[in-house]
């Protein structure tokens, strides 16, 4: 008898990016006659450098390899196709150094297996979180959450239980949960991961959450840059309510729990919370002022949950696996794994899910292998266009939330994004003043107008033209934004711009 | 589908417009006066209420769009590997500047903030796909390649 043969081909939006698409469409052709053979269109297993990394598995044997600028059009059969990957010299990528340093609670699922599987999901201790949420009920729920220590993954970092705390206090008829699916800081791609990879812990996890504190409404607020998310995400949902995992009486219980899919506009700032709100009731994506909460007021005027999808997803990883698996990592504010993003001018970028506390050298040397450009490292951003740039002699600082506030920065979500020393400097402080100008929601003025001057000013001190008035004033410019803007967009554009003239400072003038 | 029967469904939904207005978009290509006077009407708002949420958002469109939207990535991770190059020789290979498209409407070009394929930058979205490791030639070469494909269908 033949062997089985599983060919693993991921279906990701980077995969794609570099042609998994076409070597899925030509190895369906190969094995259209070859009853033995199935295709399985997994996610990515997140180490990006090797996309599209093709993975053939016999006997239940899996290896596989990258198949990167590799034209296999010309192949006529598939025997000829499997010989050529033998060939190839293929690995088990559990097996790698990317995969074997990291600490996969929250993305375990990524990369091993057909996102939309639902049996799959469950097999693999999916829904089983909600079943025990069920169990030990609302209050329990959250105390669970918060003996974890979970913070939330979105940027700002706020404790998740006690944000889940304070809805379930409201009294009210209408609750809602919303998922903040609006990744927008560069340099950062964990969101979509999940969202692609592993679907449906996002939305097990929405709905412990809205069970947790008695939603039973919610709403993913995903960007339109992510098309491919959406397909996912839509297909999930439908499966699910097929399956009676959402929808009405999940699994036997009195409980109803329903998702809409929102679609954003290409509005970076609708990633801010209330501009979010804003855009799912069909307005322009201002920022509202708070107070008051949305935990208190938020939705349509009602208590809600807003989570980040990377808090949501860790949610039913927490509930599935208890409170001090996630909490034994870490120390102080920065508890449990982080899926960092290394990226930019890197060797190896992908996704790094390990404990908070890890340096920026680990992070770039022993993940990273250097920039792809073979330059030395100039400059890192962390935490999206928000974030501060270091310079290599800090590059022994460790990532977790505490130590990045200590210098005057941010983590955020997670971003990592690599610079060589071909980087103009002065350029990266002026997009930083640019991108909040072209992005402001336009609400308050120091941001809307700051960002304006920012930029002017900026290039008369490239430019050569300035005088020390105008150092003088961007200084001020900076403070007068950080410390009187509505929200973060403005609030922190002058971090990155503050951390090039502090760490680079002979750089600002051309 | 008449407009009508298209915005129905997002009238009794709550802040419907924004769906409403992406499913008027995706047929039609951009939002044209009378689709804007439907709406309107059918939301029970005024015109300058539609107009006012469609010039916020950088995705809806008041002028008909190429057939080929080329968004190009300037964000962060991919200026660390020469985006802002590759913007300018897209510009003058096109001679077209942000947000303007061609005369016979085959392309238009933008830049965009993020596609979150930030490990193989630099990263350009032409329509729904996403091409990593993007240069002028690999966009070009899938311009050609597409429209060859589309005149054999």
């Amino acid at each position: 008898m033949t062997d089985l043969i599983k060919i693993y081909i991921p279906k990701e939006t980077s995969a794609c990016s570099v042609g998994a698409d076409s070597i899925a469409e030509k190895i369906n052709l190969l094995t259209q006659e070859h009853q033995h053979i199935s295709i399985v269109r997994n996610g990515s297993w997140g180490a990006f450098w090797l996309e599209p990394f093709v993975e053939i598995e016999i006997n239940g044997k899996r290896t596989g390899s990258s198949y990167l600028n590799k034209d296999i059009s010309h192949l006529s059969s598939i025997e000829e196709f499997i010989d050529d990957f033998n060939k190839s010299k293929p690995f088990n990528i559990l097996e790698t150094e990317f995969i074997k340093q990291q600490t996969r609670l929250v993305f375990s699922r990524i990369g091993l297996q057909n996102p939309l599987d639902v049996d799959e999901y469950c097999n693999s201790g999916g829904y089983k979180g909600l079943e025990k949420s069920f169990e030990i009920g609302q209050q329990k729920t959250i105390d669970e959450i918060k003996k974890s220590g979970l913070n939330g993954r979105g940027g700002a970092a706020f404790p998740t239980g006690i944000k889940m705390q304070t809805v379930f206090d409201q009294e009210a008829k209408t609750k809602y949960v919303a998922c903040n699916a609006d990744e927008g800081d560069g340099g950062t791609f964990s969101d979509r991961l999940i969202m692609e990879c592993d679907p449906f812990s996002l939305i097990e996890g929405m709905t412990i959450a809205a069970y947790s504190v008695g939603a039973s409404h919610g709403y993913i607020y995903l960007r339109s840059e992510y098309p491919l998310a959406k397909y996912f995400l839509t297909e999930a949902i439908q499966i699910l309510k097929s399956n009676n995992l959402l929808g009405e009486n999940i699994l036997g219980k009195n409980f109803t729990f329903d998702i809409e899919l929102r679609i954003g506009a290409g509005s970076y700032v609708c990633g801010e919370e209330t501009a979010m709100m804003e855009s799912i009731e069909g307005k322009r994506g201002l920022v509202r002022s708070k107070p008051p909460l949305p935990a208190i007021k938020g939705l349509f005027n009602k208590p809600t949950l807003i989570n980040n999808v990377i808090t949501l997803a860790s949610i039913s990883a927490i509930l599935l696996q208890g409170n001090e698996v996630f909490s034994q990592f870490g120390s102080g504010k920065s508890l449990g794994t982080m899926p960092y993003q290394l990226c930019g001018n890197i060797k190896q970028g992908g996704l790094i899910e390990v404990p908070f506390g890890i340096t920026l050298n680990e992070m770039i040397y022993d993940f990273g292998a250097g920039t792809l450009s073979d330059k030395p490292v100039h400059a890192v951003q962390i935490g999206g266009p928000l974030g501060i740039y270091l310079p290599a002699h800090l590059f022994n600082t460790p990532l977790t939330v505490e130590s990045l506030i200590d210098i005057n920065g941010a983590l955020g979500h997670g971003g990592v994004i690599v610079f060589d020393d071909s980087t103009n400097m002065a350029l990266q402080a002026k997009f930083a003043m640019d991108f909040c100008q072209k992005e402001s929601c336009g609400k308050c003025t120091p941001c809307r107008i700051g960002s304006v001057r920012g930029v002017e000013l900026i290039d008369k001190i490239y430019n050569g033209t300035a005088v020390k008035a105008d150092r003088i004033l961007l200084e001020e410019l900076c403070e007068t934004m950080e410390t009187t803007s509505l929200c973060a967009m403005g609030g922190m554009t002058p971090n990155p711009v503050r951390s090039i003239m502090k760490y680079f400072p002979n750089e600002m003038t051309n | 589908m008449s407009i009508k029967q298209l915005i129905q469904p997002f009238v009794a939904v709550k802040g419907g417009l924004i769906p409403a207005l992406h499913a008027v978009q995706e047929e039609f290509g951009y939002l044209n006066k009378q689709n804007i006077k439907t709406l309107a009407k059918s939301f029970n708002i005024s015109d300058a209420e539609v107009i006012d949420v469609i010039t916020y958002y950088d995705d809806f469109k008041l002028e008909k769009q190429g057939q080929y939207i080329i968004k190009v990535c300037q964000a962060e991770a991919c200026q660390s590997l020469g985006c802002r190059d590759l913007w300018d020789t897209l510009r003058s290979h096109f001679q077209l500047e942000q947000d303007e498209t061609s005369k016979d409407y085959s392309v238009t070009l933008k830049e965009v903030f993020c596609l979150g394929n930030c490990a193989l930058s630099p990263s350009v979205m032409i329509n729904k796909d996403v091409i990593g490791r993007a240069n002028s030639e690999k966009i070009i070469a899938y311009l050609s390649a597409s429209q060859s494909n589309s005149k054999n269908d």
